[in-house]
């Protein structure tokens, strides 16, 4: 059974695009990552899947039910940790823990008080004494507390530091292997590349792209950027792979795609000062996918 | 019922103060009453010299002012209007904190479907009301029983109760407006203004001796003078009262159940 199937599912504010005929599915068990921009409509999707805003057309099912009309009972087995999180400012950290577990038909004091343990947080503070850092935490263990059969996270690390994004990454990929299927939407290409096994790519509002991890992977484009000693000429770098070569002053800079090995053996015969090798951006991925398209 | 002692615990302060301070208004007035004593019929001679448009205004009614129920009738009209102001602020920030404080997002991924948290928090605000008038009514009572002593009991309550109905009507207007509107910057500004609006709109109209104007303002649905004198509101205004309570309400339910909660 899939865990997430979203059929054409469109949505317009108004006259503006959310997001235009946007369709797949997330299996019982997996790791799901939705990248794309800013805007180009991940938390749009997000918040149809929790039924805040209602489709224009399409539709969207959740453990086989429909999002809107099932809506009270699907959220009992969903954790959402939002990309910036928001409580009740007077509340104590505990007591909106509390309140929050109190919707859930179980006893979830145990499981608060270990995911407090293990995200290092003070369950005395009020929440308006927390800094946005510490609130994010307040979030992670408020979305696991009641044990969700399905995570559903909205840029989730932004706030985070990198150990408690560590910490974080392990508690989900243990709650994964428990049984909870993840859906997590980012930015920020190398988040999802670890955790996730499949992506789906989104840009202006429509799906360009839905692979495996590993596929992307192999695919994988690098960025390189050499400071150069001696003038080299262009067609140093006639190379299978390597794409948008540019070259300005003593600095030449490509994309490469393909053995790592063999484009390393090329750079070495040039006389270098400096090298970087980069992970591109999202944007120039999206290059990529958009040239594909076209 | 989680969410309906959430909201219970949030209004409890204000509840009390509220509360506390409109009684107070009343107690001091029970108390100028006593302190005028006999001197009230050169009151009554001062005020029956005012233009009858101000009576009107103020809901001074010169015959029954040596009665405590008259007397008690010229402040109500100032008490109504704070209890206006609580209700109305209550049921406008009801729905629009959770958008301010960007709370949605939380309550509404919950387990628990739009018309259970529009119920909730509808019962919320409806018991603080129904507490501020307990409390109120018990304060008052007891101090005019203490004071005065000798006064109608029925006829107090009976105007007092309007308290109650004026305060649903803004209530519901308030749950209304919050619903509607995408995002409410500031409650107070919008309550007060909705308030201080219907009730300048009543006063002009008996400014204007205009009837017709009572229609369009609550403040002006319970007319002391009437409840005094027939022991009994009146009927087409309670039905208005009833009616809009209810329109206002479930109105509320359609849009709020409808509505896309957008992202902070």
């Amino acid at each position: 059974m899939n865990v997430i199937e979203i059929k054409n599912l469109t949505k317009y504010y108004g006259k503006s695009r959310g997001i235009v005929d946007v369709s797949f599915t997330v299996e019982e068990g997996e790791i799901f990552g939705f990248i794309g921009p800013n805007g180009a409509g991940k938390s749009t999707t997000i918040r149809i899947l929790l039924s805040l805003i209602y489709p224009t057309s399409g539709s969207a099912a959740i453990f086989g039910k429909d999002c809107i009309k099932f809506a009270p009972e699907i959220a009992g087995n969903i954790g959402y940790l939002p990309s910036e999180v928001f409580y009740y400012e007077k509340m104590k950290v505990i007591d909106l823990l509390k309140y929050s577990a109190s919707f859930y038909k179980k006893d979830c004091t145990k499981r608060i008080h270990e995911l407090a343990e293990i995200m290092d947080l003070d369950l005395k503070k009020r929440i308006d004494d927390l800094s946005f850092g510490t609130k994010k935490k307040v979030g992670i263990v408020q979305s696991l507390l009641h044990e969700p059969k399905l995570i559903i996270l909205d840029e989730p690390t932004s706030g985070l530091d990198p150990l408690m994004q560590q910490k974080f990454f392990s508690l989900l990929l243990e709650e994964n292997k428990k049984g909870a299927a993840v859906f997590l939407s980012s930015h920020v290409l190398s988040e999802v590349q670890r955790l996730c096994s499949r992506v789906a790519i989104i840009k202006e509002g429509k799906i360009i792209k839905l692979e495996k991890i590993r596929d992307l992977t192999e695919n994988n484009y690098k960025k390189f950027k050499i400071e150069i000693k001696r003038e080299i000429g262009r067609s140093f770098f006639d190379m299978d792979g390597i794409s948008n070569l540019e070259m300005e002053n003593n600095i030449a800079s490509f994309l490469y795609k393909g053995n790592i090995n063999l484009i390393i053996k090329k750079i070495s015969e040039a006389e270098i000062s400096n090298l970087w090798i980069e992970e591109p951006s999202l944007e120039e991925i999206f290059m990529h996918y958009y040239k594909k398209e076209i | 019922m989680n969410i309906f002692l959430h909201e219970m615990r949030a209004y409890r302060k204000s509840v009390i103060i509220w509360s506390c301070s409109m009684a107070f208004l009343s107690v001091m007035y029970i108390f100028i009453f006593k302190g005028l004593g006999r001197d009230i019929e050169d009151f009554k001679l001062f005020l029956s010299n005012m233009p009858d448009v101000l009576k009107k205004v103020f809901n001074i009614y010169v015959d029954r002012i040596s009665s405590l129920e008259g007397f008690y009738s010229f402040v109500f009209s100032f008490v109504v209007l704070c209890g206006a102001m609580q209700a109305m602020n209550m049921g406008t920030s009801a729905v629009a904190k959770e958008i301010r404080q960007k709370t949605a997002d939380f309550l509404m991924t919950k387990p628990v479907s739009r018309g259970a948290i529009l119920t909730s928090k509808l019962m919320a605000a409806f018991f603080a009301l129904l507490t501020t008038n307990i409390i109120y009514l018990a304060l008052t009572v007891l101090a005019a029983f203490i004071v005065v002593n000798k006064f109608n009991l029925i006829l107090f309550v009976m105007i007092t109760f309007t308290l109650f109905f004026v305060q649903l009507i803004f209530m519901a207007l308030g749950f209304l407006i919050s619903v509607t509107a995408r995002k409410i910057e500031s409650v107070v500004t919008v309550s007060l203004s909705t308030v201080f609006g219907f009730y300048v709109i009543g006063s002009l109209g008996s400014f204007l001796g205009e009837n017709r104007v009572r229609y369009f303002s609550p403040f002006r649905y319970f007319d002391t003078g009437y409840i005094i004198e027939h022991s009994a509101y009146e009927t087409s205004f309670l039905a208005i009262s009833i009616a809009f309570i209810i329109a206002a309400l479930a109105g509320s339910f359609l849009i709020y159940i409808k509505k896309d909660i957008h992202a902070a």
